[in-house]
C-alpha cells in the first residue's frame, strides 16, 4: 500500500534530479523523466486495480501543522474517482514525455522543460490524490506556477512572457475565491480533511455564519450555499470559464506539448475534478449547482462560438477545450458527475492526440516550406490525415452514444430544465462545425490561410528539427484514443457502476436506468444535430473556397463581435488592469510623495526653523550675553577684589577667564547649525512636549 | 561545557562584542571578513544549541539569567527565551553570516568597520530579542539604530545622507515615545522593569489607554505600519546589500516582536480597545503596501513596499488574539525575514554586476545567468506566497485567524496577496523574462560559488517551512497559548473603556 506513495513521488525526484543536475544531463533530461512518469503510470494501474477489488484506500503521510484546533495531516486518498484520473494524468504525461523528447531536442532549455513537466504532472496527480483542502491548494498552485514556467519557455518572445504573466494573474484572482472558500470550510467545519467534510455535510445544512457580525448587522448565510461557490470560482479560474477563461489562448505561447500537457491531462481538469470530488457538498445547494450550470452551458456556448471565427489553428483548440470544459462543468451542474468525468477522459484523450498530432503536422509544414515544396501534404503526413479525420468523427460518437443519455435523462434535479438541454444542442451543434473545419482546413487544403506561428519559435533559433512524424508514438495514443473510446462506450454502464460510491448520485435513474426508450430519440436527437453541424461546415467551407476569401463575411458585426472573442481581453485590459496601475502610481503620488511625505518634511523643517529662532533668542541673545555678561561682571568683581583684597593670581585668573568667554560668545556663532545640536534641541523639545502631554493627561 | 549551557544566552550576547573586539587588532582585510564570518558562524551554532535545547512543552522563559545592575533604580540585567523570541533569535543569527557573505566583495572600503557594524548589530539585537528587563531592552533598541545609521550614511547610495537622516528621525521619535512609555510603566508599575513582574499586574484603563498609545507609536514606526511607512523605502533603497538584509530581515521584527512581548501582555484591555483600528491599519498597509509596490521603477523601492504589505499581515494576526492569527503571525514574522532578505541579497547582486536598481535597465536575464533566475524566481514566488513555500503558512494561518473577527477583511488580504502576486511577476516579466534590453545585461556573470552560497541556506528554508512548518509551530505553540490566555483571560477584570 505504501508503494503507492511513488505515484507523486517519482515525478517529484525525477524534477529535482533534473533541476539539480542542470547541465550535467546534456541532452539526456529525458532518460530521467520518462522512466518516472511510466513506472508512476504502472503503480497507477496497480492502484486501479487494488480500488476494483478492495475499494478507496488513503495513505497517511506526516502531520504538516497544528495551529489551534487547525489541525492538517499530509496524506493521499485513492478512490475510484483518483485511479481514472491518475491513469488520464500518468498516461499522457508519459506519452508528452517522450514526445517532448523529440519535439523539444536541441531547445537550449531542454533540462529545464523536462523538469517543470515532470513537476507539473507531479502537482496534477498530488491534486487528484489529495486528502485534504490544503494539500489540493498547495498542488493547485504548484501547477499554476508550473504552467507559468512552461507559457514562458521560450522567454526571448514577450508574447510569451504576457502570456505566462496573464495565466498566472487570472488564475490568482480565481483562487482568492478558493482559498476564501477553504477557510470558510474551515470556520463551518473545523477541518479540512475532504472525506469528514463530505460525510459532515449532510448535516449542516441549516448551519447559519454571521458575515457581518463586525460591523453589528446580522446578514446570515449558509455556508453549504457560499462553499460550493467560492470553490466553482477557483475552478473557474483553473479550468478557464468565463469570465476567467482569457488566459487559455494565450497559453498557446508555451511549446505544443505543453498545450497538450494542459488541455488533455493536467490544469483545466482540475476544475471539473474539483467539483466531482465535492459533489456531496454541491449538491446541497441548489443555488450553487444553478449558477454552476448556467456558467458552464455559457461558456460552452461562447467558445463554439467564439472558436468558428478564429483562424489561428491552436486558438481553435483552445476555444474547443474551453467549450468543452464548459460542457464538463454543465454537466457537474445538472448532477450527472459521472458524465462529467467520462467526456473528461475522453476529452482528455482525444485533445492530447490533436495537440500532439497539430504540433507534428506545423513542424511539417514548416520544414516543407523551407525545402521549397509547394503543398506540405507530403507522404509523412498520410497517417496523420486519416487519423486526425478519424478523432474528428470519435468525439461527438464518444460523446453522443453512452453517457450522454444520462445527461438528458436527469430531470429529478432543479437546474435540469430545458434551457440547459437546448444550449447543450446548440453547443454539440457548434462543436461539430469547428472541429471539421479545423481538421479540414489543416489537413485537407493548403494551410497557407491559416498558417499562423502562434507557439512556434523561429526556425534560427531551434538548430535541431525533427523533419518527419513520431509515427509510432502518435500511433500508440491514437489506438490508445480509439480503445479507450470504445471500451468506455461499450462498458458505460460498467463505468458508472464503478464510479458511483466516488460520487453522489441526485438521480435515481443515473446510469441504473439509462436504457429507457426515451433516451433513445434524445441519443438520435444529438446525433442529427451533430452531424447536421458536419453539413453545414462543409457547406460553408466548400463555398468559402470557391469564393476565394472570406471579407464578405466578416463584414457583419456579429462575426466581427466572434471573432475579437467578446473583447473580454480588451475590457479586461481596460477597466482592470490599466486603473489598477494608474491608482497605483497616483496613491505613490499623491498619498506616498506629497501628503506622507511632506508633511513629514514640513515636520522637520519647521522644527529646524524654530531651532534656528531658538538659537538666536535664547542661545545668542539670552545665555551668550548671559555668559559674556558674567564674564564682564566676575571681571569687574575681579578687579574689585584685587583692589579690595589684592591678590595678584586672583587677578590673572579672572582675566583669562574673561577673555575665554569673550572668545567663546563667537565661537558659538561659527558653529555648524544643523547638526548635532539642533536635533538634540529637537529631541529634547519632543521629549518636553511628550512628558507634558503626558503628565496633563494621566 | 556547564559555563556555556547555564550562560548561553550571555554567550550569544558576548560572542559578537568579542569578534568586534578581535577584529579591532587585526589588518588584513581579507582575515576580517574571515574573523568576521566565524563569530556570526559561533553565533548560529550556538543558537542552533539553543534551539536543541530548548523546551518546547514548557510555558514561560527559558534559560533565564539575572543580575543586578543598577540595584537603586531596581534595573537589572535579565535575559531568557520563549517560544516567541526563539524563532526571531534564530532568524537573526542565521542572516548574519549571509549578510557577511553578500557584502564579502562588495564592501570594499572601511572593511574593519562595515564589518563591526554587523556584528553591533548582532549583538544588540541578541539583547532585544532576549531582554527580559524594560530598560535593557530600550538601551540596546537604540542602539541598533546607530549601526544603521552609519551603514546608511557611509556604504549607501547616492542619496544616503537624506535617507539616514529620515531613517534616524523616525526612529528617534518611535524610541522617544517608548522611552515616555516605559518610564511612565516605572512610576505606575511600582517602580520596577521587570518585564515579568509588570506583565502580572493591573494598571487602570486610562494608564492603559495612553501608555498603549506610547509603545504602539514606536512600534508602529519601527514595523512599519502605514501612515509611518516613508522612512523605509528610502532606507532600504539607498542601503548597502548587508544594511537591506539586517534591516527587513531582523530591525522591522523588533516592531512585532515589541507587539507581542510588551503590548499584549502588559496592557490587554487597551491592546483589545485598539484592536479594531489597528486591524483596518493592517489591511490597509497589505493593500497599499501592493499598490505602492505596483508603481515602483526601482528594484529595492519595490521589496521595500512589499514589506510593508508582509508587515501588515503580521500585525494583523496579532491582534486577533487568536491561536492561529499569532503563530501565523509569528511564522510571518520569521518568513518575511528570509525571502525578503534573499530578495534583498538578488537586487544586491544584480546591483554589483551593473550599479543599477532601475527595472528599466535588465531583461532577459534567464540567458546569461540562469542559476541566479532560479533562485531570485523561487524567492519572487516565495515572496507572495506561493502554496509550497514559507510565505504561504504564514499568511494562511493569518488568514484562518482574522476569519475569527471578520470576513470581510479577509478578503481584502487576500486582494493583497493577488496584488503582490501582479508585481511579482510583473516584475520578474521586466527583469528576467524577455530580450536584454542593454549589451552589457546580455553577458553579465552568472553566481559564483560564494553567492550561490549564500542563497542556498535560504532556499532549504524556504521549502521546509513551506512543505513541513510542523517544527516551527510546535516551538511557539506553548508560549503562544500562555499569551492569549494571559491577554483575553484579563478583560473580565477591568471595563474597557474609550479613552480618559
Amino acid at each position: 500500500m505504501a508503494l503507492f506513495v511513488l505515484i507523486p513521488l517519482l515525478p517529484l525526484c525525477a524534477s529535482v534530479l533534473l533541476v539539480l543536475g542542470g547541465r550535467w544531463w546534456g541532452e539526456y533530461g529525458h532518460r530521467i523523466g520518462i522512466p518516472a512518469i511510466w513506472l508512476s503510470f504502472g503503480l497507477s494501474v496497480l492502484a486501479f486495480l487494488e480500488v476494483l477489488n478492495n475499494g478507496p484506500f488513503s495513505l497517511s503521510l506526516y502531520r504538516f501543522f497544528q495551529s489551534g484546533s487547525l489541525v492538517v495531516d499530509i496524506n493521499l486518498f485513492v478512490d475510484q474517482l483518483t485511479v481514472l484520473l491518475l491513469l488520464l494524468v500518468t498516461g499522457v504525461s508519459g506519452i508528452v514525455h517522450v514526445y517532448s523528447s523529440r519535439y523539444m531536442i536541441g531547445d537550449p532549455g531542454y533540462n529545464r522543460f523536462c523538469a517543470v513537466i515532470a513537476l507539473f504532472t507531479f502537482s496534477m496527480v498530488l491534486l487528484v490524490m489529495s486528502g485534504n483542502l490544503l494539500m489540493l491548494l498547495i498542488s493547485w498552485e504548484v501547477m499554476g506556477l508550473c504552467s507559468y514556467l512552461l507559457i514562458s519557455h521560450w522567454s526571448q518572445r514577450t508574447a510569451a512572457c504576457r502570456a505566462a504573466t496573464k495565466a498566472f494573474l487570472v488564475n490568482a484572482v480565481a483562487d482568492v475565491g478558493f482559498s476564501f472558500g477553504i477557510i470558510l470550510t474551515f470556520v463551518t467545519f473545523g477541518t479540512l480533511d475532504i472525506q469528514t467534510i463530505l460525510a459532515q455535510a449532510e448535516g449542516m445544512q441549516d448551519h447559519t455564519i454571521n458575515m457581518m457580525g463586525w460591523l453589528g448587522w446580522d446578514l446570515q448565510i449558509q455556508p453549504l450555499t457560499l462553499i460550493p461557490l467560492l470553490f466553482f470560482i477557483g475552478a473557474m479560474g483553473k479550468s478557464a470559464q468565463i469570465p476567467f477563461h482569457v488566459w487559455l489562448p494565450y497559453a498557446m505561447e508555451a511549446p505544443t506539448p505543453v498545450s497538450a500537457l494542459i488541455h488533455a491531462a493536467t490544469m483545466v481538469n482540475a476544475g471539473p475534478f474539483l467539483l466531482v470530488r465535492l459533489s456531496p457538498l454541491i449538491v446541497l445547494s441548489p443555488i450553487a449547482m444553478t449558477v454552476i450550470a448556467i456558467v458552464g452551458a455559457t461558456t460552452a456556448l461562447f467558445a463554439g462560438l467564439v472558436s468558428l471565427t478564429q483562424s489561428d489553428i491552436k486558438k481553435i483548440l483552445a476555444y474547443s477545450t474551453i467549450s468543452q470544459i464548459g460542457f464538463m462543468i454543465m454537466a457537474c451542474g445538472l448532477g450527472a458527475f459521472v458524465v462529467a468525468i467520462f467526456h473528461l477522459l475522453a476529452h482528455g484523450c482525444y485533445k492530447a492526440f490533436f495537440f500532439l498530432s497539430t504540433g507534428n503536422t506545423l513542424q511539417s509544414v514548416q520544414s516543407a516550406r523551407g525545402h521549397g515544396e509547394t503543398h506540405p501534404a507530403s507522404r509523412g503526413m498520410w497517417p496523420l490525415y486519416g487519423g486526425a479525420f478519424l478523432l474528428a468523427c470519435l468525439p461527438p460518437f464518444i460523446l453522443f452514444s453512452g453517457p450522454y443519455e444520462a445527461l438528458w435523462s436527469v430531470t429529478g434535479f432543479p437546474s435540469a430544465t430545458i434551457g440547459f438541454w437546448i444550449m447543450g444542442l446548440v453547443t454539440v451543434f457548434v462543436t461539430s462545425i469547428y472541429l471539421f473545419r479545423s481538421v479540414t482546413s489543416l489537413f485537407v487544403h493548403a494551410p497557407r490561410t491559416y498558417w499562423t506561428t502562434t507557439g512556434q519559435p523561429a526556425l534560427e533559433e531551434r538548430p535541431v528539427q525533427p523533419q518527419f512524424v513520431d509515427g509510432s508514438i502518435l500511433g500508440g495514443l491514437f489506438l490508445a484514443t480509439i480503445l479507450l473510446g470504445w471500451t468506455l462506450t461499450l462498458f458505460w454502464r460498467w463505468f458508472a457502476g464503478f464510479l458511483a460510491p466516488a460520487v453522489i448520485s441526485p438521480g435515481a435513474s443515473l446510469g441504473g436506468g439509462g436504457a429507457e426508450a426515451g433516451s433513445l430519440i434524445w441519443i438520435a436527437m444529438t446525433l442529427g444535430v451533430a452531424f447536421a453541424g458536419w453539413v453545414v461546415a462543409f457547406s460553408m467551407h466548400l463555398r468559402s473556397r470557391r469564393e476565394g476569401t472570406a471579407s464578405g463575411r466578416k463584414k457583419t458585426w456579429l462575426y466581427v463581435l466572434f471573432w475579437n472573442k467578446f473583447y473580454f481581453d480588451e475590457i479586461y485590459d481596460a477597466y482592470v488592469v490599466t486603473p489598477t496601475i494608474q491608482l497605483a502610481h497616483w496613491l505613490w503620488r499623491v498619498i506616498d510623495m506629497r501628503l506622507i511625505d511632506r508633511a513629514i518634511h514640513s515636520i522637520a523643517s519647521s522644527s529646524v526653523l524654530f531651532a534656528r529662532w531658538l538659537w538666536k533668542i535664547v542661545d545668542i541673545k539670552g545665555i551668550d550675553r548671559l555668559v559674556v555678561g558674567i564674564g564682564q561682571q566676575s571681571v569687574g568683581l575681579s578687579r574689585w577684589l584685587w583692589q579690595v583684597v589684592g591678590v595678584g593670581w586672583l587677578e590673572q585668573k579672572a582675566e583669562q577667564e574673561g577673555s575665554q568667554a569673550d572668545v567663546a560668545g563667537p565661537f558659538l556663532e561659527e558653529a555648524e547649525v544643523r547638526t548635532i545640536q539642533h536635533q538634540l534641541l529637537v529631541m529634547i523639545l519632543w521629549l518636553v512636549l511628550a512628558t507634558g502631554t503626558l503628565y496633563l493627561l494621566v | 561545557m556547564a559555563v556555556l549551557m547555564d550562560h548561553l544566552i550571555s554567550w550569544m550576547i558576548a560572542v559578537p562584542f568579542l569578534g568586534i573586539a578581535t577584529l579591532a587588532f587585526i589588518r588584513d582585510e581579507e582575515w576580517i571578513r574571515r574573523v568576521a564570518f566565524g563569530a556570526t558562524m559561533v553565533e548560529l551554532a550556538l543558537s542552533l544549541l539553543l534551539w536543541g535545547n530548548f523546551d518546547f512543552t514548557r510555558q514561560g522563559m527559558q534559560f533565564v539569567e539575572r543580575v543586578e545592575w543598577m540595584p537603586t533604580f531596581n534595573i537589572q540585567y535579565a535575559v531568557g527565551v520563549d517560544g516567541i523570541s526563539i524563532l526571531l533569535v534564530l532568524l537573526t543569527t542565521l542572516l548574519c553570516p549571509l549578510c557577511v557573505l553578500c557584502s564579502w566583495t562588495a564592501v570594499a572600503t572601511r572593511v574593519r568597520a562595515f564589518m563591526s557594524l554587523i556584528l553591533l548589530v548582532e549583538g544588540a539585537m541578541m539583547v532585544v530579542f532576549t531582554a527580559l528587563d524594560l530598560f535593557l531592552f530600550f538601551m540596546l533598541w537604540e542602539i541598533t539604530m546607530i549601526p544603521m545609521y552609519f551603514m546608511i550614511i557611509l556604504w549607501g547610495g547616492p542619496g544616503r545622507i537624506a535617507a539616514g537622516l529620515k531613517f534616524a528621525l523616525y526612529s528617534l521619535t518611535g524610541s522617544l515615545l517608548m522611552l515616555v512609555g516605559i518610564l511612565g510603566l516605572y512610576l505606575e508599575g511600582g517602580y520596577t522593569y521587570d518585564l515579568l513582574v509588570l506583565s502580572e499586574q493591573t494598571y487602570s484603563s486610562t494608564t492603559q489607554f495612553w501608555l498603549f498609545l506610547a509603545f504602539f507609536l514606536a512600534f508602529a514606526i519601527k514595523m512599519p505600519m502605514v501612515p509611518f511607512h516613508t522612512w523605509l523605502p528610502d532606507a532600504h533603497s539607498e542601503a548597502p546589500t548587508a544594511g537591506s538584509v539586517i534591516l527587513a530581515g531582523v530591525l522591522l521584527k523588533m516592531g512585532g516582536y515589541g507587539f507581542l512581548r510588551f503590548c499584549l501582555p502588559i496592557f490587554p484591555d487597551a491592546s483589545e480597545q485598539f484592536a479594531p483600528f489597528i486591524l483596518w491599519l493592517s489591511v490597509l498597509a497589505i493593500v497599499y503596501g501592493g499598490y505602492m509596490a505596483l508603481a515602483q521603477s526601482d528594484l529595492k523601492k519595490l521589496v521595500a513596499y512589499s514589506s510593508i504589505s508582509h508587515m501588515g499581515f503580521v500585525t494583523l494576526g496579532i491582534f486577533v488574539f487568536n491561536s492561529q492569527g499569532i503563530q501565523g503571525a509569528i511564522l510571518q514574522m520569521f518568513n518575511h525575514g528570509v525571502t525578503t532578505g534573499a530578495l534583498f541579497m538578488a537586487v544586491g547582486q544584480l546591483y554589483d554586476r551593473t550599479h543599477s536598481r532601475s527595472i528599466q535597465d535588465y531583461g532577459g536575464l534567464h540567458k546569461p545567468m540562469p542559476r541566479f533566475v532560479a533562485l531570485f524566481c523561487l524567492f519572487s514566488v516565495a515572496s507572495f506566497g506561493l502554496p509550497g513555500t514559507c510565505n504561504f503558512i504564514g499568511e494562511f494561518l493569518v488568514l484562518v485567524g482574522t476569519s475569527s473577527d471578520s470576513f470581510v477583511k479577509v478578503l481584502l488580504a487576500m486582494g493583497g496577496i493577488v496584488l503582490a502576486a501582479s508585481y511579482m511577476l510583473w516584475m520578474l516579466q521586466r527583469v528576467v523574462l524577455g530580450q536584454a534590453r542593454t549589451p552589457v545585461v546580455s553577458r553579465l556573470p552568472d553566481l559564483n560559488w560564494r553567492e550561490t552560497a549564500t542563497m542556498i541556506p535560504l532556499v532549504v528554508i524556504v521549502l521546509w517551512v513551506g512543505l513541513y512548518p510542523a517544527p516551527f509551530l510546535n516551538v511557539m505553540d506553548a508560549s503562544v497559548s500562555a499569551l492569549i490566555q494571559h491577554t483575553t483571560g484579563g478583560h473580565s477584570a477591568a471595563q474597557l473603556a474609550l479613552g480618559p
